[in-house]
C-alpha cells in the first residue's frame, strides 16, 4: 500500500517511514501541509497518516478540505492531542483513526491494517483465492501450501491486486504504488513486476485487461 | 453553630422598633399636649361654674335664708358621684355650706381668688364683692387623670394593632426592595469553574450595578486566566510529548533493528523507560488540567460516547488482553453538566488503575447502572482500610508492585469534586469477597 505519512517532527517522522516501510508499505513523507496538498492531488494514495499541528496549519482543516473534494483515501490522525474533544474533531473531519502520541509503532501498523481492511472488499486479514493464501498484515504468502517470498515492490503490486479481487487495477496505479520506493520508473516497470509475480504464484493467476491494467483470480 | 446573618430579618426589626418608637414618641408628645389642654378646659369650666355658682348661692341666700345646700343645683346630678364638689366658707374659714361629696372639714386651700392644688385636687377659689363668702370649688386631680388616660388609650390601641400589620408591610416591602439583590446574589453563586459568564445586570437597580460590572469583571479576568492556563497546558501537553513520541519511535526502531542480544536488551529497557516517561508526563498534565479546574460546565453532555469511545480504546489496545469488559444498562442516561475531556480524564485514569493494580488473570468491569451510576471493578486481594484512606492522595500507591504514577485515582478524585459528583473506592468489591471497586456518582 502507498502511504502518505504528513508529520513535522523529524524524529517521529523518520521512525514511523521505516517501519511502514519495513512492514512492506510504499512511503511518501511530508513535513508540512502545503507538501501533503501537493502529494495528494496527482496520487491516490492508499492512506494517509495526518499529524494535527504542522507548522504551516491544522491538520484538521486540511483533512476537511480533502474530503470537501470527494478524496475518501483513508486517514489516520496521528497527534499529541489526548483530548476527547479534539479526538471527536478529528473524527468528524473525516478522519478513520486516531493514534495519540507517544505510541507504539506496531500499534500503528495494526491500526493501519484494520483501516486497510475496513477499506478492502475483503475485510478478513486472511485472503484465499483458490489455492492463494494470503496474510496481509504478516506479509505471509502461500500457493498450494507452499510458501512464497515476495519483495515489498512485488506486494505492493499484489496489495493493489488484492484490495478488490475481481475487479481491474488502472496500469498507472501499479506505477505510482511502485514509484513511491524512488527507484526510477521505466515504462516497462510494472510488466517486470507483474511478470515477476506471477512467476511466483502461477502464470494464469493475473489477467491482462488490454490498455487498462490487471486483475487477479 | 454560628448563625447565618440576613439582612431581611434585622432591616424588618429596626424599621418596626424605629417605628413604635416614633408612633410612642408621638403618642407621649399629644398626651403631653392633650393634657395641657385639657388643663386649661378643665381649669376654665371650674372657673366658670365657681362664678355662676356664686351668683346662684348668693341669689338664694338673699331670697332665703334658711337655705339647704341640696337644693342649688349641682353640676353633675344624674351621676352617682359628683365631679366637682364646693365648700362655701365664711372669711374665718368655716364651712357655710358645702356639696354632697365635699367633705366637712374645709379645704385646704387659702381664702384668696384663683386656683390652688391639694394632694388630691385642684381647687378655685371665688368671694363675693364684699368678701363675706368664699365658695371653693374643688375638681379632682384623679377625674382628669382618668380623661387623659382614656384619651391616651384611644391612641394606643390602633398602635397595637398596627404594629403586625407594619411588620408585615414592612417584610414585604423590603421583600420587594431586596428582590434585585436577591436575583444578584443567586446568579453570583451560580458561578464556579464551569460556569463564567457573565452576570446581567441590565435589569438592576442602579444601586446594584456597579457590583454586577465588578463582578463581570473580575469573571472575565478569571475566564481569560483559565483559559491561559488550559491552553498552556494543552500546549504544554504537545510540547511534552512530541520528543517523547519521537525518542520512543526511534527506540522501537533500534530495537527492531537490532540484532537479538545485549545491546538489543539495554536499548529495551531504555524503551520501557521512556513508556514510563511518557506516562508520568501525561499523568502530570493531567493533573495540573485538574488544578486549572476544567470539571465543571455549564451545559449539559452526553456522556456516554465518551465513556463508550473510551472503553473502546482500552479494548483495542493488546496490551489489555482482552481483560477489559464493559455492560451499561439499555436505560442508562449520562447526560450531566460536565465538561467531556475532564470525564475522559477520569473514565481513562479509572480503567488504567483497574488494570494495572488488578489481578492481571481477572477481568476489569466497567458497568453505567441505568441511574448514571459507573462502576469499575477489580479483581485482586483485599485493599486495607488504612491504604483505602490514602489512595486519593497524590503519589500514594498502596501496597501495589505495579509500575503506576500514584496519580490516577488523585486526579480522577479532584476532577469528580469539580463535576459536583462523589468517587467511592471499596474493597472488597460490592457483592464479592475480593477485589476493589470504584463508584462514580455525578449530580444529574
Amino acid at each position: 500500500m502507498r502511504i502518505l505519512l504528513v508529520e513535522d517532527d523529524r524524529l517521529i517522522g523518520g521512525a514511523v517511514r521505516d517501519h511502514v516501510a519495513a512492514a512492506n508499505h510504499a512511503v511518501d513523507w511530508v513535513q508540512n501541509l502545503v507538501d501533503a496538498d501537493a502529494a495528494a492531488r496527482p496520487v491516490d494514495y492508499g492512506l494517509i497518516l495526518l499529524d494535527l499541528q504542522l507548522p504551516d496549519g491544522s491538520g484538521v482543516e486540511f483533512l476537511r478540505r480533502l474530503r470537501e473534494r470527494g478524496l475518501k483515501t483513508p486517514v489516520i490522525i496521528l497527534t499529541a492531542r489526548d483530548q476527547i474533544s479534539d479526538r471527536i474533531d478529528g473524527l468528524n473531519a473525516g478522519a478513520d483513526d486516531y493514534l495519540v502520541k507517544p505510541f507504539h509503532l506496531d500499534e500503528l501498523e495494526a491500526r493501519i491494517m484494520a483501516v486497510a481492511r475496513r477499506y478492502d472488499a475483503n475485510p478478513h486479514p486472511v485472503l484465499r483465492i483458490s489455492d492463494i493464501e494470503i496474510n496481509r498484515p504478516l506479509h505471509q504468502l502461500s500457493v498450494a501450501g507452499e510458501t512464497i517470498i515476495l519483495t515489498s515492490r512485488e506486494w505492493a503490486v499484489l496489495d493493489l491486486l488484492t484490495a478488490r479481487p475481481g475487479a481491474i487495477v488502472p496500469k498507472d496505479r501499479i506505477e505510482e504504488a511502485l514509484y513511491a520506493f524512488g527507484s526510477e520508473i521505466e515504462s516497462n516497470t510494472v510488466e517486470v513486476y507483474v511478470s515477476r509475480l506471477r512467476k511466483k504464484i502461477g502464470k494464469d493467476r493475473i489477467r491482462t485487461a488490454r490498455g487498462i491494467g490487471y486483475t487477479l483470480g | 453553630m454560628k448563625r447565618e446573618r440576613s439582612i431581611t430579618g434585622p432591616l424588618i426589626l429596626a424599621l418596626t422598633t424605629v417605628m413604635v418608637v416614633f408612633w410612642l414618641a408621638a403618642i407621649g408628645l399629644s398626651v403631653r399636649v392633650m393634657q395641657q389642654e385639657f388643663d386649661e378646659i378643665f381649669d376654665s369650666a371650674q372657673q366658670e361654674t365657681t362664678e355662676r355658682l356664686l351668683a346662684l348661692i348668693l341669689d338664694d341666700l338673699n331670697q332665703n335664708t334658711n337655705i339647704d345646700p341640696r337644693s342649688i343645683a349641682m353640676l353633675n346630678t344624674a351621676a352617682s358621684r359628683e365631679y366637682l364638689t364646693y365648700q362655701v366658707r365664711d372669711p374665718s374659714g368655716k364651712v357655710a355650706l358645702r356639696s354632697n361629696d365635699a367633705p366637712a372639714e374645709p379645704f385646704d386651700a387659702p381664702l384668696r381668688t384663683g386656683f390652688h392644688d391639694t394632694a388630691t385636687a385642684r381647687i378655685y377659689t371665688e368671694m363675693t364683692a364684699d368678701g363675706s363668702l368664699f365658695l371653693q370649688v374643688a375638681d379632682r386631680f384623679k377625674n382628669r387623670r382618668e380623661a387623659v388616660r382614656e384619651s391616651s388609650l384611644t391612641l394606643l390601641i390602633p398602635l397595637i394593632a398596627l404594629i403586625p400589620v407594619s411588620i408585615f408591610a414592612i417584610w414585604f416591602i423590603v421583600g420587594r426592595a431586596l428582590r434585585p439583590i436577591e436575583t444578584l446574589r443567586r446568579d453570583i453563586g451560580t458561578k464556579d469553574s464551569g460556569n463564567l459568564a457573565e452576570v446581567n445586570g441590565q435589569n438592576l437597580p442602579v444601586e446594584l450595578r456597579p457590583i454586577a460590572r465588578s463582578v463581570n469583571l473580575l469573571l472575565g479576568r478569571l475566564r481569560a486566566a483559565l483559559e491561559a492556563e488550559r491552553e498552556f497546558t494543552a500546549n504544554s501537553a504537545h510540547e511534552l510529548r512530541t520528543p517523547i513520541a519521537g525518542a520512543l519511535a526511534q527506540t522501537q526502531r533500534l530495537v527492531e533493528e537490532l540484532p537479538p542480544g545485549a545491546t538489543q536488551d539495554r536499548v529495551h529497557q531504555v524503551e520501557i523507560s521512556l513508556v514510563n516517561l511518557g506516562r508520568l508526563a501525561e499523568k502530570l498534565l493531567q493533573l495540573s488540567r485538574a488544578e486549572a479546574g476544567i470539571g465543571g460546565s455549564s451545559t449539559a453532555v452526553d456522556l456516554r460516547p465518551v465513556l463508550d469511545m473510551v472503553v473502546t480504546d482500552f479494548q483495542r489496545d493488546s496490551r489489555t488482553n482482552g481483560r477489559l469488559q464493559y455492560s451499561a444498562a439499555h436505560d442508562a442516561k449520562l447526560v450531566r453538566n460536565a465538561d467531556m475531556d475532564a470525564f475522559g480524564i477520569v473514565t481513562r485514569n479509572l480503567i488504567e488503575n483497574a488494570l494495572l493494580h488488578g489481578d492481571p488473570e481477572l477481568p476489569v468491569n466497567v458497568s453505567l447502572e441505568s441511574g448514571g451510576i459507573i462502576r469499575v471493578v477489580n479483581g485482586g486481594p483485599l485493599v486495607r482500610d488504612t491504604e483505602m484512606a490514602s489512595l486519593k492522595k497524590r503519589f500514594s500507591r498502596g501496597k501495589t508492585t505495579a509500575s503506576g504514577s500514584g496519580l490516577g485515582l488523585a486526579i480522577a478524585d479532584r476532577i469528580i469534586a469539580q463535576m459536583g459528583g462523589t468517587l467511592e473506592l471499596s474493597s472488597p468489591a460490592t457483592g464479592a469477597k475480593t477485589g476493589f471497586e470504584a463508584k462514580v456518582t455525578l449530580p444529574a
